[in-house]
């Protein structure tokens, strides 16, 4: 159990910065989650707490405890990984007892037989207990290297993509049963993970990470309706957030943004809003990206009133419902997609007729890409804020 | 007309040498599928289902043990694969690497020595369709996984085949990269309108682009029907399970009966749903069977609802969507929710099922049991 600071880590593999002036404070019995693309620095950022490698610049912290010099085995973490690492010839018992059994803790073998029935019991494995690893399954080869780790009482859990091996079905379902278990766990963990869907659910903040830094931490409904770029704004959200480049128009009584779809004009009223509209005002701004989640953008295949005309790319099931992706010309990077639901009958390149909902927009500088202003703000971080008490 | 028929079609991989006799040994079992023209039939199963063999034997890959396959009109049983008229796609692109893309994608037609004018015509047509025109020059090693099963996929469809077979064409590729060649698969097939059998693991992907789909477990057949239909009337608990994610919640019940009406009740668990009306032909007080019911037809009332009252195992806020645990006896009872609502390991919530919704299974079978007409 432990407080884990990272202050100002910096690392660099040959000529490429891995690491650069990360800082981080993962309080004690936290579940912090490290988010973002491939090759971002996630893994190395574990490893540095791990003591696997070692920071050119900065400090490692567990309980203010400088641990810079510390050796990875004296560091008392448990790491899981993707591959499971499990010995094959070993059976789940002997390999959840390996750790405890090792030079460096040597318990006694009444203590380990404890400790693995306690951590077979919060993973829901004590009937896996006499198999061997090729008898396994790879979700129950998953909670085997997570209850061995459980069982040395580590000071930090760190988790390197645990469930990216899975697939798409059963990630879901190790993902609720992790989160269930989360309670029991009773211990500060870090968790790496590229999945949007397992950052929001099981982290209690998150950390996004590109490019060896940290863009943002928060959590997840911060991140999630006020990401802090455009970056983050598409991370979180399948499908991704659509993103309008638009110009504003209007005196401010009210307001319009105006965009073109192929050869045709738009133009939008921006619904009032107090904290919209003064952001406007304040920057004084002319352009400005307007980001709209799918689920935010209405359809129809019948002209209306307020809809504006494109033409379906494709439609397409991704599971409990469908997204629509509407063909728009040059703007909105060609695309702009919506939710519908399953088994409608759309034709390809049939027409479709769109309305965006505004009051749900994120507003970006179409400079910097960066947030700016989003709908009921306030709403929001009220919102962000009463799930951080928890 | 049909473009792809099979016709009890059996396989059994002979492994002369091991004369054990190993029960139910046919990969392949009475297979009976009908593709018509033009369709998009997807192949859907767990690993060692059989549907990578079926598609091999309909390619003329691996014999057939027994019953026949028809391309058309034409039986192919002991036509060479060269002269079955058909176009593949695997999973693994296999590409001459000496040879450019522009290479690769007309190597067929000049094996078959087709004109040169003829090959420039057609590879010209063919790469926008598949987005490939500005990477003509490229040779293999400098493309990414996408472009490769690109090149692949305009491989197989330039000798213009009867008949395209894929088989996991995009299982390679990551989140995006995926889901963006999944599109243009769709659109490509929309637009040649070629017969197409695609073997896939990924329910969603069947689901996706499929017109219809023939779920396999076992090597045999369990549901030949469009997206709509696997997904709203499974023939059974397996069919039920393995499309839709979240999976549909099934659970063993007992019906019993009170006031003259019938519910279902769970072991260690106060929850009851109402048994719909349709059923009570087919049910009896203590009738034992599985009740199915999708996440999305699971509920949390409001302050007014007649639900029962239970207690929220775990809240996962996903951005988009919210999903909910409820235990059932030792069953984690999975549900959806759009509601802004946020909450926590706990809470106590009002439980409602969208009765009409509930779906019946033999305990034992997994067949789904239906109302009596």
């Amino acid at each position: 159990m432990a407080r884990i600071q990272l202050e100002n880590i910096s690392k660099a593999f040959g000529k490429v910065q891995a690491l650069d002036g990360i800082s981080l404070d993962v309080k004690d019995k936290e579940f912090f989650v490290l988010f973002g693309p491939a090759g971002a620095g996630k893994t190395t950022i574990l490893n540095c707490i791990a003591g696997i490698v070692m920071p050119e610049e900065g400090v490692v912290k567990f309980d203010d405890q400088i641990m810079n010099l510390t050796d990875s085995a004296h560091r008392n973490v448990a790491m899981v990984f993707e591959n499971y690492a499990l010995y094959p010839q070993m059976t789940v018992y002997d390999n959840m007892a390996s750790a405890l059994r090792s030079k460096l803790y040597k318990a006694d073998e009444s203590v380990i037989k404890e400790r693995i029935q306690w951590a077979a019991k919060i993973m829901k494995m004590e009937n896996l207990l006499e198999r061997l690893p090729s008898q396994l399954s790879n979700g129950q080869k998953q909670r085997v290297a997570m209850g061995r780790a459980l069982v040395r009482n580590p000071n930090v859990f760190l988790m390197d993509e645990p469930l990216a091996h899975l697939d798409a079905k059963l990630r879901n379902s190790m993902r609720t049963e992790l989160k269930e278990m989360q309670a029991n766990l009773g211990s500060t963990c870090i968790y790496v993970t590229h999945d949007f869907m397992e950052a929001m659910a099981l982290g209690d903040r998150i950390a996004i990470i590109k490019e060896g830094k940290i863009v943002q931490i928060g959590n997840g409904d911060a991140i999630y309706y006020m990401p802090c770029n455009e970056f983050t704004a598409q991370l979180m959200g399948d499908p991704e957030i659509n993103l309008i480049e638009a110009e504003i128009t209007g005196t401010g009584n009210p307001y319009s943004v105006q965009f073109r779809i192929k050869d045709e004009q738009i133009v939008l009223e921006l619904p009032e809003d107090n904290g919209v509209y003064a952001k406007i005002r304040e920057l004084g701004l002319k352009k400005i990206h307007v980001g709209i989640r799918p689920q935010n953008v209405k359809y129809s295949f019948e002209p209306k009133e307020g809809y504006f005309k494109a033409s379906v790319y494709s439609y397409e099931s991704i599971g409990n419902k469908s997204v629509i992706v509407a063909d728009c010309g040059d703007v909105f990077h060609n695309q702009l997609r919506m939710i519908a639901p399953n088994g409608l009958n759309v034709a390809i390149d049939s027409d479709v007729y769109i309305h965006l909902q505004l009051d749900h927009a994120i507003f970006f500088d179409p400079e910097s890409r960066k947030y700016i202003v989003r709908y009921d703000e306030a709403a929001y971080i009220a919102l962000a804020a009463a799930q951080e008490e928890r | 007309m049909a473009g792809l028929t099979l016709n009890h079609v059996y396989k059994r991989y002979d492994n002369s040498g091991k004369k054990k006799k190993v029960k139910n040994d046919f990969a392949v079992k009475d297979l009976n599928l009908v593709c018509e023209q033009g369709e998009f039939v997807a192949l859907l199963g767990p690993s060692g289902c059989g549907k990578t063999t079926t598609l091999r034997m309909v390619a003329g890959l691996e014999e057939i043990t027994q019953g026949e396959i028809y391309i058309g009109d034409r039986l192919v049983n002991n036509l060479h694969p060269k002269d079955r008229n058909i176009g593949l796609a695997f999973e693994d692109y296999a590409m001459y690497p000496p040879l450019n893309v522009y290479g690769n994608v007309a190597f067929n037609l000049r094996a078959k020595k087709v004109d040169k004018a003829e090959i420039d015509r057609r590879v010209r047509e063919i790469a926008p369709l598949m987005q490939i025109d500005d990477i003509l020059d490229k040779m293999p090693v400098k493309l990414s996984g996408g472009q490769k099963q690109r090149v692949n996929i305009a491989r197989a469809i330039i000798r213009e085949p009867e008949l395209l077979l894929m088989d996991e064409p995009l299982s390679h590729l990551d989140g995006k990269a995926r889901q963006a060649m999944r599109t243009e698969i769709k659109r490509l097939i929309n637009k040649i309108k070629c017969t197409t059998v695609y073997v896939t693991h990924d329910q969603l992907e069947a689901m996706s682009l499929a017109d219809k789909i023939a779920i396999i477990n076992f090597g045999v057949l369990q549901q030949f029907g469009t997206p709509a239909e696997v997904y709203d009337d499974p023939v059974n608990e397996f069919v039920a399970s393995f499309i839709g994610e979240p999976p549909m919640n099934i659970l063993e019940t007992t019906i019993i009966k009170k006031d003259g009406m019938f519910f279902f009740t769970f072991k260690d668990s106060n929850l009851q749903i109402a048994v719909p009306r349709r059923y009570y032909s087919v049910v009896s007080d203590g009738f034992r069977c599985k009740m199915g019911v999708r996440p999305m037809d699971v509920m949390i009332g409001g302050e007014n609802s007649h639900g029962t009252p239970e207690e929220i195992a775990t809240f996962e806020n996903l951005g988009d969507e919210r999903r909910i645990g409820i235990h059932v006896g030792d069953i984690l009872l999975m549900l959806i929710t759009e509601d802004e609502k946020r909450y926590k390991r706990g809470d106590i919530v009002k439980l409602e099922v969208r009765e009409e919704k509930t779906h019946l299974f033999d305990i034992n079978t997994g067949d789904r049991i239906r109302e009596k007409n």
